[in-house]
């Protein structure tokens, strides 16, 4: 276990952590852009640290390179999809969740 | 009729992200001996910038960039490509597709000769792929009602 | 090494079968759409892990690649389509 892999660890645990984080999110939430907030800004954490923790794992290569290029993809591309599904909910005429509201306001589109 | 989307910010990220998506589209086409990929996966990938574009910046603006016109003249000439590399094996004394008979025209061995032949027969794969697909999400998605031809039809009855 | 790369991916395994739910029972199409984004951003991890645990990650990376894009262009076209009500 050199010091390439010992330092790649923490990454991929915290990696890790926010996925299993933004799952329970995605599953618990009361409302539909509660769970946007969850798996837009948690799963795109999550992927930047791993693929850091891997890339770091790997060494100084070709490959880490093209790891650390998706990792950038991933920063612009996954808020930018994200903003389009809560547009589109918008457009709908979805209503956002307020605490008075008495059942869970799911969507029934 | 495929309208543009009229928000500034995916538009602004599909215009900065397409071109990244293309080179590495002729990465995978070019690459395809040594890593997964190769003619027809780099077309799809090539396919895909397109209807991105097609996507978010509406019907007019695609059309500027590639017609229908485009799109058939592209496939064919990817076409072009494949069999005429074939036809050239063919004229040189030999079947259809038989790539070391290349080695005299190019002065090499005829391991590399049909490296090359390889290569040249993904590339035209390539192009022909990237057309159909897009012409087949052109069509699918206008339903083959294009605006100009509606207009044809009114002053036509008229 | 290899042993933290597997019980890794089998953990990612086991969230992405907890994103399969709200997938199937989310009430809506929307919720469907964005249970499917989700899944998608951990297959491309796992995927990742897998060329690590096989040593060999040059082939596992391209893959990657491709599906990050795919998935990226399938989730706007798909909400283009519920915003303009079935045309896209």
């Amino acid at each position: 276990m050199s010091v390439l892999h010992l330092t790649s660890i923490p990454f991929l645990l915290g990696g890790f952590f926010f996925f299993f984080t933004a799952t329970v999110g995605l599953l618990r939430f009361p409302d539909f852009f509660c769970r946007l907030h969850a798996t837009g800004k948690g799963d795109t954490l999550a992927v930047l640290l791993s693929l850091i923790g891997l890339s770091i794992y790997e060494g100084f290569s070709f490959t880490s390179l093209k790891i650390l290029f998706i990792a950038v993809f991933m920063f612009l591309a996954q808020p930018t999809s994200t903003h389009a599904i809560s547009r589109a909910a918008m457009r709908c005429g979805l209503e956002p969740w307020t605490k008075k509201m008495e059942k869970k306001n799911d969507s029934n589109l | 009729m495929t309208r543009v989307t009229d928000d500034i910010i995916i538009r602004a990220v599909a215009r900065v992200i397409m071109p990244f998506i293309q080179i590495y589209a002729l990465y995978v086409i070019m690459h395809g001996h040594h890593s997964p990929g190769g003619g027809f996966q780099g077309g799809v990938i090539l396919g895909a910038s397109f209807i991105l574009y097609l996507i978010t910046h509406g019907l007019e603006d695609a059309k500027k960039r590639m017609s229908e016109l485009k799109a058939g003249l592209f496939s064919s000439f990817g076409l072009l490509i494949y069999s005429g590399i074939g036809l050239l094996c063919l004229i040189m004394g030999s079947n259809y597709l038989d790539y070391g008979r290349l080695s005299t025209l190019l002065k090499v061995i005829p391991a590399q000769a049909r490296s090359l032949g390889i290569l040249g027969v993904e590339i035209g794969v390539g192009i022909a792929v990237m057309a159909v697909m897009f012409s087949i999400f052109f069509d699918i998605s206008t339903g083959g009602v294009v605006p100009e031809d509606e207009q044809e039809l009114e002053t036509g009855d008229e | 090494m290899s042993n933290f790369f597997l019980y890794l991916g089998m953990g990612l395994f086991t969230l992405v079968f907890l994103c399969l739910y709200r997938g199937v029972f989310g009430p809506g199409v929307l919720n469907r759409i964005a249970a499917i984004s989700a899944i998608g951003t951990k297959t491309l991890v796992i995927l990742l892990i897998m060329g690590f645990i096989y040593h060999r990650v040059d082939m596992f990376v391209d893959i990657s690649m491709v599906y990050a894009l795919l998935n990226f262009i399938g989730t706007i076209a798909a909400a283009k389509y519920l915003e303009n009500g079935g045309e896209i």
